[in-house]
Protein backbone atom coordinates (compact mmCIF):
# COMPACT_ATOMS: atom_id res chain seq x y z
CA UNK A 1 0.00 0.00 0.00
CA UNK A 2 1.28 3.44 -0.93
CA UNK A 3 0.81 5.98 1.83
CA UNK A 4 0.31 8.80 -0.68
CA UNK A 5 -2.36 6.99 -2.67
CA UNK A 6 -4.10 5.49 0.37
CA UNK A 7 -7.18 7.46 1.28
CA UNK A 8 -7.32 9.36 -2.01
CA UNK A 9 -10.61 9.56 -3.86
CA UNK A 10 -9.57 8.67 -7.41
CA UNK A 11 -11.75 9.24 -10.47
CA UNK A 12 -10.65 7.37 -13.59
CA UNK A 13 -12.09 8.15 -17.02
CA UNK A 14 -11.09 6.53 -20.27
CA UNK A 15 -11.98 5.14 -23.65
CA UNK A 16 -12.61 1.56 -24.81
CA UNK A 17 -9.65 0.37 -22.74
CA UNK A 18 -12.05 0.87 -19.79
CA UNK A 19 -15.22 -0.66 -21.18
CA UNK A 20 -14.64 -4.43 -21.14
CA UNK A 21 -14.48 -6.40 -17.84
CA UNK A 22 -10.88 -7.60 -18.14
CA UNK A 23 -9.56 -4.22 -19.32
CA UNK A 24 -8.26 -1.37 -17.15
CA UNK A 25 -11.66 -1.00 -15.48
CA UNK A 26 -10.64 -4.17 -13.65
CA UNK A 27 -6.85 -4.18 -13.53
CA UNK A 28 -5.99 -0.52 -12.88
CA UNK A 29 -9.07 -0.05 -10.73
CA UNK A 30 -8.20 -3.09 -8.56
CA UNK A 31 -4.56 -2.05 -8.27
CA UNK A 32 -5.52 1.39 -6.96
CA UNK A 33 -8.08 -0.05 -4.55
CA UNK A 34 -5.30 -2.32 -3.29
CA UNK A 35 -3.23 0.83 -2.70
CA UNK A 36 -5.93 2.03 -0.34
CA UNK A 37 -7.62 4.51 -2.67
CA UNK A 38 -11.35 4.94 -3.13
CA UNK A 39 -11.83 4.47 -6.85
CA UNK A 40 -14.61 5.30 -9.31
CA UNK A 41 -13.99 4.38 -12.94
CA UNK A 42 -15.90 5.39 -16.07
CA UNK A 43 -15.22 4.34 -19.64
CA UNK A 44 -16.81 5.31 -22.95
CA UNK A 45 -16.02 3.33 -26.07
CA UNK A 46 -14.80 5.50 -28.95
CA UNK A 47 -15.07 8.70 -26.94
CA UNK A 48 -12.80 11.66 -27.50
CA UNK A 49 -11.96 14.28 -24.88
CA UNK A 50 -14.77 16.58 -26.04
CA UNK A 51 -17.34 13.87 -25.37
CA UNK A 52 -16.65 14.22 -21.64
CA UNK A 53 -17.36 17.95 -21.81
CA UNK A 54 -20.32 18.39 -24.16
CA UNK A 55 -23.38 16.11 -24.10
CA UNK A 56 -23.33 13.58 -26.92
CA UNK A 57 -23.82 9.87 -27.45
CA UNK A 58 -21.35 7.04 -27.89
CA UNK A 59 -22.14 4.23 -30.27
CA UNK A 60 -20.33 1.24 -28.81
CA UNK A 61 -21.05 1.31 -25.11
CA UNK A 62 -19.90 2.64 -21.78
CA UNK A 63 -19.07 1.22 -18.37
CA UNK A 64 -18.64 2.28 -14.81
CA UNK A 65 -17.32 0.73 -11.63
CA UNK A 66 -17.35 1.88 -8.04
CA UNK A 67 -15.08 0.68 -5.26
CA UNK A 68 -15.07 -3.05 -4.82
CA UNK A 69 -18.24 -3.60 -6.84
CA UNK A 70 -18.05 -5.23 -10.24
CA UNK A 71 -18.14 -3.25 -13.48
CA UNK A 72 -21.49 -2.28 -14.97
CA UNK A 73 -21.28 -2.55 -18.75
CA UNK A 74 -23.83 -0.79 -20.95
CA UNK A 75 -23.63 -1.82 -24.61
CA UNK A 76 -26.68 0.21 -25.61
CA UNK A 77 -26.19 1.93 -28.95
CA UNK A 78 -26.15 5.72 -28.89
CA UNK A 79 -26.05 5.90 -25.11
CA UNK A 80 -25.62 9.39 -23.55
CA UNK A 81 -22.12 10.36 -22.57
CA UNK A 82 -20.84 10.82 -19.04
CA UNK A 83 -19.98 14.43 -18.32
CA UNK A 84 -16.82 15.31 -16.43
CA UNK A 85 -18.31 18.12 -14.39
CA UNK A 86 -21.13 15.85 -13.21
CA UNK A 87 -18.62 13.19 -12.20
CA UNK A 88 -16.40 15.69 -10.39
CA UNK A 89 -19.38 17.02 -8.45
CA UNK A 90 -20.60 13.51 -7.61
CA UNK A 91 -17.33 11.94 -6.48
CA UNK A 92 -15.31 14.97 -5.34
CA UNK A 93 -12.02 13.26 -6.27
CA UNK A 94 -8.57 14.19 -4.97
CA UNK A 95 -7.05 12.83 -8.17
CA UNK A 96 -8.37 12.38 -11.71
CA UNK A 97 -6.77 9.90 -14.09
CA UNK A 98 -7.60 10.34 -17.79
CA UNK A 99 -6.73 7.44 -20.09
CA UNK A 100 -7.19 8.56 -23.69
CA UNK A 101 -5.31 8.81 -26.96
CA UNK A 102 -6.27 6.09 -29.41
CA UNK A 103 -9.61 7.70 -30.26
CA UNK A 104 -8.01 11.00 -31.25
CA UNK A 105 -4.81 9.90 -32.98
CA UNK A 106 -6.42 9.63 -36.46
CA UNK A 107 -5.00 6.21 -37.22
CA UNK A 108 -5.15 5.43 -40.93
CA UNK A 109 -5.11 9.07 -41.89
CA UNK A 110 -2.18 10.90 -43.39
CA UNK A 111 -2.54 14.09 -41.41
CA UNK A 112 -2.23 14.27 -37.66
CA UNK A 113 -4.99 16.67 -36.48
CA UNK A 114 -3.00 18.36 -33.75
CA UNK A 115 -5.10 21.51 -33.50
CA UNK A 116 -8.26 19.44 -33.11
CA UNK A 117 -6.64 17.24 -30.46
CA UNK A 118 -5.19 20.22 -28.64
CA UNK A 119 -8.49 22.05 -28.41
CA UNK A 120 -10.36 19.28 -26.68
CA UNK A 121 -7.51 18.01 -24.51
CA UNK A 122 -6.95 21.55 -23.24
CA UNK A 123 -10.68 21.96 -22.65
CA UNK A 124 -10.91 18.74 -20.65
CA UNK A 125 -7.83 19.37 -18.51
CA UNK A 126 -9.15 22.88 -17.95
CA UNK A 127 -12.44 21.57 -16.55
CA UNK A 128 -10.54 19.38 -14.09
CA UNK A 129 -7.87 21.81 -13.00
CA UNK A 130 -10.35 24.70 -12.70
CA UNK A 131 -11.49 22.88 -9.58
CA UNK A 132 -7.92 22.58 -8.30
CA UNK A 133 -7.94 18.82 -8.68
CA UNK A 134 -4.60 17.26 -9.67
CA UNK A 135 -4.75 15.03 -12.69
CA UNK A 136 -2.71 12.48 -14.59
CA UNK A 137 -3.15 11.72 -18.29
CA UNK A 138 -2.27 8.21 -19.46
CA UNK A 139 -1.32 7.92 -23.14
CA UNK A 140 -1.93 4.92 -25.40
CA UNK A 141 0.14 1.74 -25.49
CA UNK A 142 1.93 0.67 -28.68
CA UNK A 143 -0.69 -1.83 -29.84
CA UNK A 144 0.13 -3.78 -32.97
CA UNK A 145 0.30 -2.82 -36.64
CA UNK A 146 -1.48 -4.15 -39.68
CA UNK A 147 -5.03 -4.39 -38.38
CA UNK A 148 -8.33 -2.72 -39.16
CA UNK A 149 -7.58 -0.08 -36.55
CA UNK A 150 -4.72 1.13 -38.79
CA UNK A 151 -2.65 1.78 -35.69
CA UNK A 152 1.02 2.36 -36.43
CA UNK A 153 3.96 2.67 -34.08
CA UNK A 154 4.95 5.93 -35.76
CA UNK A 155 1.56 7.54 -35.04
CA UNK A 156 1.44 6.19 -31.48
CA UNK A 157 4.85 7.76 -30.86
CA UNK A 158 3.67 11.02 -32.44
CA UNK A 159 0.52 11.03 -30.34
CA UNK A 160 2.40 10.29 -27.14
CA UNK A 161 4.93 13.04 -27.77
CA UNK A 162 2.14 15.48 -28.59
CA UNK A 163 0.12 14.61 -25.48
CA UNK A 164 3.24 15.11 -23.37
CA UNK A 165 3.31 18.79 -24.40
CA UNK A 166 -0.39 19.56 -24.23
CA UNK A 167 -1.89 17.88 -21.15
CA UNK A 168 -0.34 20.28 -18.61
CA UNK A 169 -1.09 21.07 -15.87
CA UNK A 170 -1.93 17.37 -15.72
CA UNK A 171 1.05 15.05 -15.40
CA UNK A 172 1.61 12.74 -18.35
CA UNK A 173 2.27 9.01 -18.25
CA UNK A 174 3.71 7.73 -21.50
CA UNK A 175 2.48 4.14 -21.81
CA UNK A 176 4.93 3.38 -24.62
CA UNK A 177 7.74 3.44 -22.04
CA UNK A 178 6.45 0.19 -20.55
CA UNK A 179 7.21 -2.07 -23.50
CA UNK A 180 8.91 -2.28 -26.83
CA UNK A 181 6.77 -1.51 -29.87
CA UNK A 182 4.59 -4.54 -30.56
CA UNK A 183 5.80 -6.39 -27.48
CA UNK A 184 2.37 -6.52 -25.87
CA UNK A 185 0.06 -8.69 -27.98
CA UNK A 186 -3.38 -7.38 -28.86
CA UNK A 187 -6.65 -9.02 -29.83
CA UNK A 188 -7.35 -6.56 -32.64
CA UNK A 189 -4.42 -4.18 -32.99
CA UNK A 190 -5.63 -1.82 -30.31
CA UNK A 191 -7.00 -3.75 -27.34
CA UNK A 192 -4.57 -5.81 -25.31
CA UNK A 193 -4.98 -9.35 -24.08
CA UNK A 194 -6.11 -9.87 -20.49
CA UNK A 195 -2.48 -10.39 -19.51
CA UNK A 196 -1.56 -7.14 -21.26
CA UNK A 197 -4.18 -5.16 -19.35
CA UNK A 198 -2.88 -6.67 -16.13
CA UNK A 199 0.64 -5.54 -16.95
CA UNK A 200 -0.47 -2.12 -18.20
CA UNK A 201 -2.58 -1.52 -15.07
CA UNK A 202 0.31 -2.51 -12.80
CA UNK A 203 2.73 -0.29 -14.71
CA UNK A 204 0.39 2.72 -14.49
CA UNK A 205 -0.01 2.14 -10.75
CA UNK A 206 3.75 1.96 -10.37
CA UNK A 207 4.10 5.28 -12.22
CA UNK A 208 1.40 6.82 -10.02
CA UNK A 209 3.35 5.72 -6.96
CA UNK A 210 6.32 7.67 -8.29
CA UNK A 211 4.27 10.71 -9.37
CA UNK A 212 2.19 10.90 -6.18
CA UNK A 213 4.58 13.18 -4.26
CA UNK A 214 4.45 15.68 -7.13
CA UNK A 215 0.68 15.90 -7.26
CA UNK A 216 -0.60 19.09 -5.78
CA UNK A 217 -3.10 18.34 -3.10
CA UNK A 218 -6.52 19.84 -3.15
CA UNK A 219 -6.73 23.00 -0.98
CA UNK B 1 -32.41 34.67 -24.26
CA UNK B 2 -30.17 37.72 -24.31
CA UNK B 3 -29.40 39.55 -27.58
CA UNK B 4 -25.81 38.37 -27.31
CA UNK B 5 -26.92 34.76 -26.98
CA UNK B 6 -29.21 35.14 -29.95
CA UNK B 7 -26.49 36.59 -32.10
CA UNK B 8 -23.93 34.00 -31.00
CA UNK B 9 -26.35 31.18 -31.72
CA UNK B 10 -26.92 32.60 -35.18
CA UNK B 11 -23.19 32.76 -35.82
CA UNK B 12 -22.65 29.21 -34.66
CA UNK B 13 -25.52 27.90 -36.73
CA UNK B 14 -24.42 29.76 -39.83
CA UNK B 15 -20.83 28.65 -39.71
CA UNK B 16 -21.79 25.13 -38.77
CA UNK B 17 -23.86 25.03 -41.94
CA UNK B 18 -20.90 26.32 -43.90
CA UNK B 19 -18.74 23.58 -42.45
CA UNK B 20 -21.32 20.89 -43.13
CA UNK B 21 -21.74 22.07 -46.70
CA UNK B 22 -17.99 21.89 -47.16
CA UNK B 23 -17.91 18.36 -45.81
CA UNK B 24 -20.70 17.28 -48.14
CA UNK B 25 -18.98 18.81 -51.15
CA UNK B 26 -15.89 16.86 -50.25
CA UNK B 27 -17.68 13.53 -50.41
CA UNK B 28 -16.71 12.73 -46.80
CA UNK B 29 -14.54 9.79 -47.80
CA UNK B 30 -13.26 7.80 -44.84
CA UNK B 31 -9.60 7.13 -45.44
CA UNK B 32 -9.61 4.50 -42.70
CA UNK B 33 -12.20 2.42 -44.57
CA UNK B 34 -13.10 -0.56 -42.41
CA UNK B 35 -11.99 0.92 -39.13
CA UNK B 36 -14.02 -0.49 -36.26
CA UNK B 37 -14.36 2.73 -34.33
CA UNK B 38 -13.47 6.28 -35.29
CA UNK B 39 -10.10 7.75 -34.41
CA UNK B 40 -9.83 11.41 -35.21
CA UNK B 41 -11.78 13.35 -37.82
CA UNK B 42 -11.98 11.23 -41.00
CA UNK B 43 -11.18 14.09 -43.37
CA UNK B 44 -8.74 16.04 -41.26
CA UNK B 45 -9.60 19.46 -39.93
CA UNK B 46 -8.82 23.05 -40.80
CA UNK B 47 -10.26 26.20 -39.29
CA UNK B 48 -11.60 29.47 -40.69
CA UNK B 49 -12.77 32.67 -39.07
CA UNK B 50 -13.89 36.08 -40.26
CA UNK B 51 -12.85 39.38 -38.72
CA UNK B 52 -14.52 42.72 -39.31
CA UNK B 53 -12.16 45.68 -39.05
CA UNK B 54 -14.52 47.94 -41.02
CA UNK B 55 -16.57 50.61 -39.22
CA UNK B 56 -19.88 48.96 -40.14
CA UNK B 57 -21.39 45.49 -40.07
CA UNK B 58 -20.01 43.02 -42.63
CA UNK B 59 -22.07 40.15 -43.97
CA UNK B 60 -20.59 36.82 -45.02
CA UNK B 61 -22.68 34.74 -47.40
CA UNK B 62 -21.96 31.09 -48.22
CA UNK B 63 -24.05 28.72 -50.38
CA UNK B 64 -25.77 27.53 -47.21
CA UNK B 65 -25.73 30.36 -44.72
CA UNK B 66 -25.48 34.07 -44.10
CA UNK B 67 -23.90 35.62 -41.04
CA UNK B 68 -23.44 39.18 -39.90
CA UNK B 69 -20.27 40.29 -38.14
CA UNK B 70 -20.80 43.41 -36.04
CA UNK B 71 -18.27 46.23 -35.97
CA UNK B 72 -17.90 46.55 -32.19
CA UNK B 73 -14.72 45.34 -30.53
CA UNK B 74 -16.53 42.67 -28.52
CA UNK B 75 -17.85 40.91 -31.61
CA UNK B 76 -15.71 41.89 -34.59
CA UNK B 77 -13.41 38.85 -34.30
CA UNK B 78 -15.26 35.65 -35.10
CA UNK B 79 -14.48 32.25 -33.69
CA UNK B 80 -12.57 29.61 -35.63
CA UNK B 81 -14.95 27.10 -37.16
CA UNK B 82 -13.85 23.69 -38.36
CA UNK B 83 -14.02 22.98 -42.09
CA UNK B 84 -12.90 20.12 -44.29
CA UNK B 85 -9.43 20.63 -45.80
CA UNK B 86 -9.18 20.57 -49.59
CA UNK B 87 -12.79 21.58 -50.17
CA UNK B 88 -13.60 24.87 -51.88
CA UNK B 89 -15.20 27.34 -49.49
CA UNK B 90 -17.05 29.81 -51.63
CA UNK B 91 -19.21 32.82 -50.96
CA UNK B 92 -18.89 36.54 -50.61
CA UNK B 93 -18.37 39.31 -48.13
CA UNK B 94 -20.55 42.41 -48.24
CA UNK B 95 -20.10 45.83 -46.71
CA UNK B 96 -23.00 48.06 -47.69
CA UNK B 97 -23.15 47.87 -51.47
CA UNK B 98 -19.57 46.63 -51.81
CA UNK B 99 -18.96 42.93 -52.29
CA UNK B 100 -15.91 40.68 -52.58
CA UNK B 101 -15.86 36.99 -53.49
CA UNK B 102 -14.57 34.28 -51.18
CA UNK B 103 -12.99 31.19 -52.72
CA UNK B 104 -10.62 29.35 -50.43
CA UNK B 105 -9.22 25.87 -49.97
CA UNK B 106 -7.55 25.08 -46.70
CA UNK B 107 -4.86 22.51 -45.97
CA UNK B 108 -5.05 20.20 -42.94
CA UNK B 109 -4.39 21.90 -39.61
CA UNK B 110 -4.47 25.31 -41.26
CA UNK B 111 -6.00 28.31 -39.48
CA UNK B 112 -7.27 30.86 -41.99
CA UNK B 113 -8.33 34.34 -40.91
CA UNK B 114 -10.23 36.50 -43.40
CA UNK B 115 -10.15 40.15 -42.42
CA UNK B 116 -12.54 42.68 -43.95
CA UNK B 117 -11.51 46.34 -44.05
CA UNK B 118 -13.26 49.35 -45.55
CA UNK B 119 -10.62 50.29 -48.08
CA UNK B 120 -9.71 49.70 -51.70
CA UNK B 121 -11.37 50.60 -54.98
CA UNK B 122 -14.94 49.71 -54.02
CA UNK B 123 -14.59 50.28 -50.29
CA UNK B 124 -14.06 46.68 -49.20
CA UNK B 125 -10.86 44.66 -49.01
CA UNK B 126 -10.46 41.10 -47.82
CA UNK B 127 -7.05 40.07 -46.51
CA UNK B 128 -6.50 36.36 -46.08
CA UNK B 129 -4.01 35.18 -43.46
CA UNK B 130 -2.87 31.58 -43.61
CA UNK B 131 -1.29 30.07 -40.54
CA UNK B 132 -0.35 26.44 -39.93
CA UNK B 133 0.74 26.38 -36.30
CA UNK B 134 3.25 23.68 -35.51
CA UNK B 135 3.74 24.34 -31.85
CA UNK B 136 1.14 23.59 -29.20
CA UNK B 137 2.13 23.83 -25.56
CA UNK B 138 -0.24 23.90 -22.61
CA UNK B 139 2.35 25.68 -20.47
CA UNK B 140 2.76 28.62 -22.86
CA UNK B 141 0.57 31.27 -24.46
CA UNK B 142 0.58 31.69 -28.22
CA UNK B 143 0.60 35.28 -29.48
CA UNK B 144 -0.04 36.17 -33.13
CA UNK B 145 0.33 39.55 -34.82
CA UNK B 146 -1.76 40.08 -37.97
CA UNK B 147 -0.70 43.07 -40.07
CA UNK B 148 -3.69 44.45 -42.00
CA UNK B 149 -2.12 47.90 -42.39
CA UNK B 150 -0.54 48.48 -45.82
CA UNK B 151 1.17 51.55 -44.40
CA UNK B 152 2.92 49.55 -41.70
CA UNK B 153 5.86 47.97 -43.49
CA UNK B 154 7.37 46.19 -40.48
CA UNK B 155 4.84 45.72 -37.70
CA UNK B 156 6.12 44.59 -34.36
CA UNK B 157 4.56 43.55 -31.08
CA UNK B 158 6.39 45.04 -28.11
CA UNK B 159 6.05 44.48 -24.39
CA UNK B 160 6.63 46.43 -21.21
CA UNK B 161 8.01 49.85 -20.48
CA UNK B 162 11.22 49.04 -22.31
CA UNK B 163 9.22 48.12 -25.44
CA UNK B 164 10.96 44.77 -25.74
CA UNK B 165 10.29 43.18 -29.10
CA UNK B 166 8.07 40.08 -28.88
CA UNK B 167 7.23 39.63 -32.57
CA UNK B 168 9.07 41.70 -35.18
CA UNK B 169 9.18 42.31 -38.91
CA UNK B 170 5.62 41.39 -39.84
CA UNK B 171 4.90 42.68 -43.35
CA UNK B 172 1.42 43.81 -44.49
CA UNK B 173 -0.72 40.74 -45.20
CA UNK B 174 1.49 38.52 -43.04
CA UNK B 175 1.13 36.99 -39.60
CA UNK B 176 3.85 36.46 -37.01
CA UNK B 177 3.49 34.04 -34.12
CA UNK B 178 5.43 33.34 -30.96
CA UNK B 179 4.98 31.23 -27.84
CA UNK B 180 5.48 33.21 -24.64
CA UNK B 181 5.20 32.62 -20.93
CA UNK B 182 1.69 33.25 -19.58
CA UNK B 183 2.33 36.59 -17.93
CA UNK B 184 0.49 39.87 -17.57
CA UNK B 185 2.31 42.26 -19.86
CA UNK B 186 1.63 45.66 -21.35
CA UNK B 187 1.65 44.89 -25.04
CA UNK B 188 1.62 47.30 -27.93
CA UNK B 189 1.96 47.35 -31.70
CA UNK B 190 4.51 49.62 -33.35
CA UNK B 191 5.16 50.32 -36.99
CA UNK B 192 8.31 52.40 -36.54
CA UNK B 193 9.31 53.77 -33.16
CA UNK B 194 8.55 51.13 -30.48
CA UNK B 195 8.08 53.92 -27.96
CA UNK B 196 5.05 55.06 -29.97
CA UNK B 197 3.33 51.68 -29.85
CA UNK B 198 -0.45 51.51 -29.84
CA UNK B 199 -1.65 49.47 -26.82
CA UNK B 200 -2.90 45.92 -27.38
CA UNK B 201 -4.90 45.11 -24.28
CA UNK B 202 -4.92 41.40 -23.53
CA UNK B 203 -4.40 41.52 -19.76
CA UNK B 204 -3.20 38.38 -18.02
CA UNK B 205 -2.28 35.73 -20.58
CA UNK B 206 -3.46 32.22 -19.75
CA UNK B 207 -1.38 29.10 -20.20
CA UNK B 208 -2.42 27.04 -23.19
CA UNK B 209 -4.48 29.83 -24.77
CA UNK B 210 -3.97 31.51 -28.13
CA UNK B 211 -4.29 35.24 -28.78
CA UNK B 212 -4.59 37.43 -31.87
CA UNK B 213 -3.51 41.04 -32.26
CA UNK B 214 -4.59 42.88 -35.41
CA UNK B 215 -3.14 46.17 -36.60
CA UNK B 216 -5.05 48.12 -39.25
CA UNK B 217 -4.87 51.59 -40.73
CA UNK B 218 -6.87 54.31 -38.97
CA UNK B 219 -7.20 57.82 -40.32
CA UNK B 220 -4.42 59.60 -42.17
CA UNK B 221 -1.44 58.06 -40.43
CA UNK B 222 -2.79 56.30 -37.37
CA UNK B 223 -3.14 52.65 -36.46
CA UNK B 224 -5.99 50.75 -34.94
CA UNK B 225 -5.23 47.70 -32.81
CA UNK B 226 -7.71 44.95 -31.94
CA UNK B 227 -6.58 42.22 -29.56
CA UNK B 228 -8.39 39.26 -28.10
CA UNK B 229 -8.17 35.61 -27.13
CA UNK B 230 -8.93 33.16 -29.92
CA UNK B 231 -12.17 31.23 -29.72
CA UNK B 232 -12.57 27.89 -31.45
CA UNK B 233 -15.88 26.14 -32.02
CA UNK B 234 -16.18 22.54 -30.95
CA UNK B 235 -15.97 20.06 -33.79
CA UNK B 236 -16.93 16.40 -33.68
CA UNK B 237 -16.22 14.19 -36.69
Amino acid sequence: MNALLAGLAVLIIGDSHMVTPNHLITTLHDDLVAQGATVDTYGMCGAVAADWIYPATVSCGKAERHGKEGPEIDRTANTPTYQIETLLAKHKPNLVIVEMGDTMAAYGQRDFPQAWIYQQVHALTGRITAQNIPCVWVGPPWGTEGTSYHKTFTRVKQMSEFLATVVAPCQFIDSTQYSKAGEWPTIDGQHLTAAGYKTWGADITSSLDQIAPQLEQRP
Amino acid sequence: MSPVMTRRHRRLTGLALLAVAAALQGGATDAAGDQLYPSGPPNGVAYIRFVNLAPREVTIVSPSAKIAIPADDQHRVGQFDAVTPGVALTGSAKLGEASKPIDLKLVPNEFVTVVATAEGANGLTLTVFRDVPTEFNALKSSLALFNVDKGCAQAQLVAGGSHMSVIAGVAPGAVGRRMVNPVKAELGVACSDPAQATPAKLGQLAAGERYSVFVAAAGASGHEVVAQRDEQALFRP
